[in-house]
């Protein structure tokens, strides 16, 4: 995987013999281990206060405790992420079917969109003590608060991607004769599957937000009530141990999604065009020998 | 400006009207909805409820302005720290790749941790005072604006490089004057979602630890069951938001004015006079 060989004057000769990809990583592996040094030592000579900066060792103590030792973070993560689960299904599934709703029907856009836009200024998550006392305390109201953060990522971008056709390629369909179903399926949805797919992204994300903020205000379980008791028991490490897990659990539900997005919109990559035509030229062959 | 005739002063108010009453009647509906018990009155209040929640607040007590206020200063302050860290960030970033490469996965990192999970941290750091819900609204309002900005000047047009190359612009007029306008547009785009999550940021510390704010009166309201009242709050965010995405909407049009037609007509014109003014003397 060696981008580029080559030898940098001034580099210390260990170095130079590498290849570029390596010594990049050399350098980004002693940025990061010389900023840990820095604030471990930092804590320890006591230019931070340990009771609110805790050290990276410390984290990394509790880090093992909570997953290892106690097990204590488990329970709490399956709880979470359940609620993400399930707020971001329902809130993606309204938002899609409402901009699909709002975005075939110019009359229904024309008379929604004071509204949408009224909706958009509020930060929707402040409606969350609104739906704790509407809906009591418990699940319900947590996966309501849920899907009202994350449901209108999906929606504006489900409306965007079905309102914007380029208009001469309509133009081309029409003086083709194209059927209704056929505009929607071999026009529309090409287009706007990415956008659409763009909105769950932020949806998703959005989401865990939302579940977190849920958990802040209704502390029974879950990660955000664990960070809210820890940081109250002034447990500053377990508090950071709970917040780098979510750092990971954002980074794989990134991941998860880009991948999701190359193999559902498939025509916008590269490798998604390559994997599904070698397959149909397959089928095309087979078809041709049988 | 010109002033619009009477024609288009009239086609407005006919496009206004149905939206009126569609309103109206959304709020009729409602309302007799609750009055025959449809909807429970606790959890969802009558129109009329709220309408007369909001003149109590907004009117005869004016109970909200000093929260408001000081959410707004919250998110406005939170949203200029934030800005020009992330600004200033992202302009080395796109001037110095070293500087780029070694720290845009701390970047990264700082964009998939859900920054809301940080509120109790921060407000242990910064205190139950403003300076936790500023602290707050930075930290979340930054990854946007930085990303954006970076995506707008790291985008190249290498056609027009290529002439400022060729008529002897310096490295600095280059940058001054193609890259920078090139990425205003964008810069904008990421400063209007800064500025919604950074009131977002202030709200959400507000809900968690606060003694004053929309947010504190907000779920003060809705633990009390005042649905009315807290509703009449929730508007008040509203207007915050529009407030903010307005002020930010008309900067973007009198900045990046050659984006728009109108403006830009308007700019060149003034320009031209100014020209002629000049060489007329």
């Amino acid at each position: 995987m060696s981008l580029q060989q080559g030898t940098v004057q001034g580099m210390p000769s260990v170095v130079a013999g590498m290849s570029l990809r390596r010594r990049r990583i050399l350098i980004h592996a002693t940025i990061f281990i010389a900023l840990l040094v820095l604030w471990e030592t930092g804590s320890r000579m006591g230019w931070l206060d340990p009771l609110f900066y805790p050290r990276p060792s410390a984290i990394l103590t509790s880090f093992w405790v909570l997953f290892f030792g106690s097990g204590h973070i488990w329970y709490h993560l399956y709880v979470t992420l359940g609620l993400v689960l399930m707020g971001w299904i329902g809130g993606s599934l309204l938002g899609v079917g409402l901009g699909a709703l709002v975005g075939f029907n110019p009359l229904v856009r024309r008379f929604l969109k004071p509204y949408v836009i009224v909706l958009e200024a509020t930060p929707r998550i402040a409606v969350a003590p609104l739906l704790i006392a509407a809906l009591g305390f418990g699940a319900t109201s947590k996966i309501a608060i849920i899907v009202l953060v994350c449901f209108f990522a999906p929606f504006i971008n489900t409306l965007s991607g079905v309102v914007n056709v380029d208009p001469s390629r309509m133009e081309l369909f029409r003086s083709m004769r194209a059927t209704k179903m056929q505009v929607l399926r071999k026009l529309v949805l090409p287009d706007a599957i990415p956008v659409i797919m763009a909105g769950e992204r932020l949806a998703m994300t959005a989401a865990l937000s939302g579940a977190l903020v849920a958990e802040f205000i209704q502390r029974d379980k879950g990660i955000g009530s664990l960070i809210l008791t820890y940081t109250r028991n002034l447990n500053m490490a377990s508090a950071f141990a709970c917040i780098f897990t979510l750092t990971i659990i954002g980074f794989l539900i990134f991941k998860g999604m880009e991948l999701a997005d190359h193999r559902i919109a498939y025509w916008k990559n590269e490798a998604g065009m390559k994997r599904i035509g070698d397959r149909r030229r397959r089928a095309m062959s087979e078809q041709g020998r049988g | 400006m010109r002033k619009p005739s009477s024609y288009q002063i009239e086609i407005a108010l006919i496009r206004f009207v149905p939206h009126l009453l569609l309103f109206l009647a959304l709020l009729a509906l409602w309302e007799i909805a609750v009055l025959t018990g449809f909807i429970t009155s606790i959890i969802i209040p009558r129109p009329s409820a709220i309408i007369g929640a909001i003149v109590e607040l907004y009117v005869t007590k004016g109970t909200i302005y000093s929260h408001f206020f000081i959410t707004l200063t919250e998110a406005v302050v939170g949203f200029a720290i934030g800005a020009i860290v992330a600004v200033t960030l992202a302009v080395w970033s796109s001037l110095s790749e070293g500087f780029k490469r070694y720290v845009s996965p701390y970047a990264i990192v700082l964009n998939v941790t859900p920054g809301i999970a940080l509120t109790p941290i921060i407000i242990a750091w910064f205190g139950y005072g403003m300076g936790s819900k500023i602290a707050l609204a930075a930290v979340i309002c930054f990854f946007p604006i930085f990303v954006n900005t970076l995506t707008g000047l790291l985008h190249r047009d290498e056609d027009r490089e290529e002439l400022f190359r060729s008529v002897g612009a310096t490295k600095y007029q280059i940058f001054l004057k193609l890259r920078v306008p090139a990425a205003l547009p964008l810069l904008f785009a990421g400063f209007k979602i800064g500025l919604t999550t950074a009131l977002i940021g202030a709200v959400v510390a507000e809900f968690a630890q606060a003694t004053s704010g929309v947010g504190v009166l907000m779920s003060r309201f809705s633990f009390q069951l005042n649905m009315a009242a807290s509703l009449a709050t929730l508007l008040s965010m509203t207007v915050i938001g529009l407030l903010l995405f307005y002020a930010m909407e008309i900067l973007d049009d009198r900045i990046v004015f050659w984006r728009r037609d109108t403006r830009m007509a308007t700019v060149s014109r003034a320009r031209a006079r100014a020209w002629l003014a000049k060489s007329g003397e």
